[in-house]
C-alpha cells in the first residue's frame, strides 16, 4: 500500500490522517514538528522563506527519506505565498533526489487532482469524510477542554498528559460510533484532574497565522506555557470551525467567516491573504468578550499578517485590549520567548489588579 | 531581635548583581560583578560580598532571582521568586520614580522598553534577534581599541563633531567604524558616532511605534556610559534620568518583589551556599523527539534542580516556584 505525507497540523493531523485513509494509502503524518524535521527544511528551503514553509518542506524530505511516495499540501487560492508552496517543495524534493510527489488540495476541474488520481468509491469516500470530519470535532473539544483546564490544574503537567492519552485513544478509535462514545467521554475525563477552584485565571486569545498557531514546536508550546502561568488561553485555529468556513457550513456561527467579516469591516475592509483578516476580527472579538489580552503570533516574515499588525495596534488602541506580538523563526530563542510570555502575564496582572478584580493565588507576588 | 532583610539576585550575560533591602526598602548592600562564563560562581562570591558587608545582624527573609539566569541562580541560591527581568526593572524604576512613563534598559545583551502609565506596566518590547546596540558591542569596541569601557564612555563626550556611523548591524558598524579612523576621524569623534548610531538602532528597532513620553529612566548596565547618556538625550530632547542603583535595578527590582510576596518561610539556603560545591551535568531526555537539553544542578551530590525540559516531566520533583 502506497503513503501518503501530510502537512503537520498540529493535533489535526490524526483526522487528516483518518481521513485519506479511503484513498487505499496509509497516512504519514506527525503532530508536530520535531528539532530534526525542521533542521531538514532549514538547510533545503531559501533562507527567507517563512518557518511555516520550512517546517512544511522539513516534513516531506523526512517522509521521503523514509519511503513515503506521496504528499498532501494545502495551497489557499488567496492572496498569499502559500499557494506557491507546493511546487517550490516539488522542486526542493526534486533536487535532492527524492521521489514524492506532492498533491494540492485546490480544485482544477470537478474533481481535486488528489481524489481524481486514488478514485476511491463513493462510499468509502463519504465513510472516511464523515470519520475526519468527527474526529476533527473531537479534537476541537479536547483542545477547548484542554485549555481551561490546565490553567487551574493543581499539578503542573496533568493535563497535557491527559490530552496525549486522549489523543492516543481517539487515533485507534476507527469507527463512527466509537469515535462518538468517546467524544461524549471527554469532560469526564478532564473532570478528574485536579484543580484549584479559587483561582481566577486570565484570559487571552492567541490570533494569527495558523501554523504557528497549530504547531507546538514552532510556537515553542505557547499554550502549555501559558497554562503553566496560570493562564486559560483560546486558541483561534480550531479546525472543526475553520472547515464549517471553508465548506461554508453553519456560516450562521459566531466564529463563522461571514461575521469574522462583518466585525473587522471597520478596521479591514477587504482580505489581504492568509488569515490575517480574521486575526483583525478575533482581536475585536477578544475585545468584546472581556478577554484579558491578545497575543498575536506569525512567522517571521509572514507578508498578510505583518501587514495587519498596525491594524492591530489600532485595535489595540481603540478598544484597549493589550496586544503582544510575537514572530516566529528557527531562530527564535525558548528562553527569550518565556520571557516575553512571562512579562505580558504581569503586565496583564496588574491591569486587573487596578481594576479591583482579585488576582490568580498562583502568583505570590501581588496577593 | 534581627533586621528582616529582603534578597535580590539579578545573573544577566554579562553581570551578576546582588541587592539586599531592608525593611523600608532602603539598599543594604549592592554589587555588580561580571560573570565571566561561570554565573555559579559568580553568584557565590557576590553572596560572599554580602555576607562580609552585612554580618549576622540581618535576617534574609525573602529571596527572587532574576535575570536570563534566574532559573539557575534561583536554584543555587534557593530563591522563593523567581521573576523575569522585565517585571524585575519596571518595579525598581516605579519605585524610585513613581512618576516614570517610559524605562530605557539596556544590558548586556538585551535592550528593552516598558511603557508605564500611571504607574502601571502598559507596553514593552525587546531586542528580537539582534543585539546590535547592547553592551556587548561596547565591550567587544573598547576591546578593540585597547581601552576600558569607562575610558570609552569619558572619551566619547568630548567631542565636538561626531562622525556618522551605521548602526543596523553591528559588523557593519565595525566596518563603518574602522573606516572613519582610516579616513583619519579623531577617536572621540568615531566613539560618539558609535553611540548615536547604537541609540539611533535602539529607538527604531526597540521603541518602534512606541510612544516615548518623559520622564524617561535609563538604566541597565549601559545607562553608565556619558556617551549614550548624551546621545540619547540630543536625539529625544530629553535628559534621560539615571536613577541611584541603575547599575542593579534589576537585582533591586526583584528584592523588591521578594518584599512584598508575603513570604511566610524563606527557601533561601543560607550564606553556606557560598563554599559549598555545586556543579551542574546535562543530559539529553531520549524520550521525545523534542530532544530537550535538562541540566541538573548538584549541591555535593544532592539534586537540588533540574530545568530546561518543555513537558515538566524532569522539573516536577525539585520545581523552582515559576511566575
Amino acid at each position: 500500500m502506497p503513503s501518503l505525507a501530510i502537512e503537520p497540523w498540529g493535533n489535526y493531523s490524526l483526522a487528516l490522517g483518518a481521513s485519506v485513509e479511503c484513498l487505499g494509502v496509509t497516512p504519514w503524518t506527525r503532530t508536530c514538528t520535531t528539532p530534526e524535521i525542521l533542521q531538514l527544511g532549514v538547510e533545503a528551503a531559501p533562507e527567507f522563506s517563512c518557518i511555516s514553509f520550512k517546517a512544511a518542506t522539513g516534513h516531506f524530505i523526512k517522509a521521503a527519506m523514509e519511503g513515503v511516495e506521496y504528499g498532501v499540501m494545502v495551497n489557499s487560492q488567496g492572496t498569499c505565498r502559500l499557494r506557491y508552496y507546493r511546487m517550490l517543495q516539488q522542486k526542493l524534493l526534486k533536487e535532492r533526489g527524492f521521489n514524492l510527489f506532492i498533491f494540492g488540495l485546490g480544485y482544477d476541474g470537478f474533481k481535486p487532482p488528489l481524489i481524481r488520481h486514488f478514485d476511491p468509491s463513493l462510499s468509502d469516500f463519504l465513510r472516511c469524510c464523515f470519520r475526519a470530519r468527527l474526529k476533527t470535532l473531537t479534537i476541537d473539544d479536547l483542545e477547548v477542554a484542554a485549555w481551561t483546564r490546565r490553567a487551574v490544574e493543581v499539578n503542573p503537567g496533568d493535563t497535557t498528559r491527559v490530552m496525549k492519552d486522549c489523543l492516543k485513544e481517539l487515533d485507534q478509535a476507527r469507527t463512527l460510533p466509537q469515535i462518538r462514545a468517546f467524544r461524549r467521554a471527554i469532560p469526564e475525563r478532564f473532570h478528574h484532574i485536579p484543580v484549584d477552584p479559587g483561582r481566577r485565571p486570565l484570559k487571552i486569545g492567541l490570533v494569527g497565522e495558523a501554523t504557528v498557531l497549530r504547531d507546538r514546536c514552532i510556537n515553542h508550546d505557547l499554550e502549555e506555557t501559558l497554562g503553566g502561568l496560570g493562564v486559560e488561553v483560546r486558541n483561534f485555529f480550531l479546525l472543526g470551525v475553520e472547515m464549517g468556513n471553508i465548506f461554508h457550513i453553519g456560516f450562521w456561527g459566531k466564529y463563522s467567516r461571514s461575521a469574522m467579516r462583518r466585525l473587522a469591516r471597520p478596521y479591514l475592509a477587504t482580505p489581504v491573504g492568509g488569515h490575517a483578516m480574521d486575526s483583525v476580527a478575533h482581536t475585536i472579538l477578544c475585545a468584546q468578550e472581556g478577554y484579558d489580552g491578545v497575543i498575536h503570533v506569525a512567522p517571521a516574515g509572514c507578508m498578510p499578517e505583518v501587514s495587519i499588525r498596525p491594524i492591530l495596534r489600532r485595535v489595540s488602541q481603540d478598544l484597549g485590549i493589550p496586544v503582544y506580538e510575537c514572530s516566529f523563526d528557527e531562530h527564535t530563542s525558548h528562553v527569550g520567548m518565556v520571557t516575553r510570555l512571562e512579562a505580558f502575564v504581569d503586565v496583564l496582572y496588574e491591569r486587573r489588579t487596578k481594576r479591583g478584580v482579585r488576582s490568580a493565588p498562583c502568583d505570590p507576588e501581588r496577593t | 531581635m534581627k533586621n528582616k532583610a529582603y534578597l535580590g539576585v539579578d545573573v544577566g550575560s554579562i553581570s551578576t548583581n546582588l541587592v539586599v533591602i531592608g525593611s523600608r526598602h532602603e539598599v543594604l548592600f549592592e554589587t555588580y560583578a561580571r560573570v565571566g562564563g561561570n554565573p555559579i560562581a559568580s553568584v557565590q562570591e557576590a553572596l560572599l560580598g554580602a555576607k562580609t558587608a552585612l554580618g549576622e545582624d540581618v535576617e534574609i527573609a525573602g529571596v527572587c532571582a532574576t535575570g536570563s539566569g534566574r532559573h539557575l541562580a534561583g536554584a543555587v541560591v534557593g530563591a522563593d521568586v523567581v521573576k523575569n527581568e522585565i517585571t524585575a526593572h519596571a518595579r525598581a524604576a516605579i519605585h524610585l520614580h513613581p512618576d516614570v512613563q517610559t524605562i530605557f534598559e539596556i544590558g548586556g545583551q538585551d535592550s528593552k522598553v516598558t511603557l508605564v502609565r500611571n504607574g502601571v506596566v502598559v507596553d514593552f518590547a525587546m531586542n528580537l534577534v539582534c543585539a546590535a546596540g547592547t553592551g556587548s558591542f561596547l565591550d567587544s569596541q573598547a576591546l578593540r581599541l585597547g581601552i576600558t569601557v569607562p575610558v570609552l564612555s569619558e572619551r566619547a563626550i568630548l567631542s565636538a563633531a561626531p562622525t556618522r556611523i551605521s548602526g543596523r548591524c553591528t559588523v557593519f558598524a565595525e566596518s563603518d567604524m574602522i573606516h572613519k579612523q582610516q579616513a583619519g576621524h579623531r577617536q572621540e569623534d568615531i566613539l560618539m558616532g558609535l553611540c548615536q548610531a547604537m541609540v539611533r538602532n535602539f529607538l527604531s528597532n526597540v521603541c518602534a511605534g512606541k510612544e516615548l513620553c518623559g520622564p524617561i529612566v535609563f538604566q541597565g548596565g549601559v545607562s553608565a556610559n556619558l556617551g549614550i547618556r548624551r546621545a540619547f538625550k540630543e536625539i529625544l530632547k530629553i535628559e534621560p534620568l539615571i536613577p541611584r542603583h541603575h547599575m542593579v535595578m534589576g537585582a533591586y527590582g526583584a528584592a523588591l518583589i521578594a518584599a512584598r510576596a508575603e513570604i511566610r518561610q524563606t527557601r533561601f539556603r543560607g550564606y553556606e551556599v557560598c563554599r559549598r560545591p555545586i556543579a551542574t551535568q546535562g543530559f539529553v531526555c531520549p524520550d521525545c523527539p523534542n530532544l530537550c537539553e535538562i541540566i541538573e544542578v548538584i549541591d555535593d551530590g544532592k539534586r537540588i534542580s533540574r530545568s530546561g525540559g518543555r513537558c515538566r516531566k524532569w522539573e516536577a520533583d525539585t520545581c523552582a516556584p515559576q511566575g
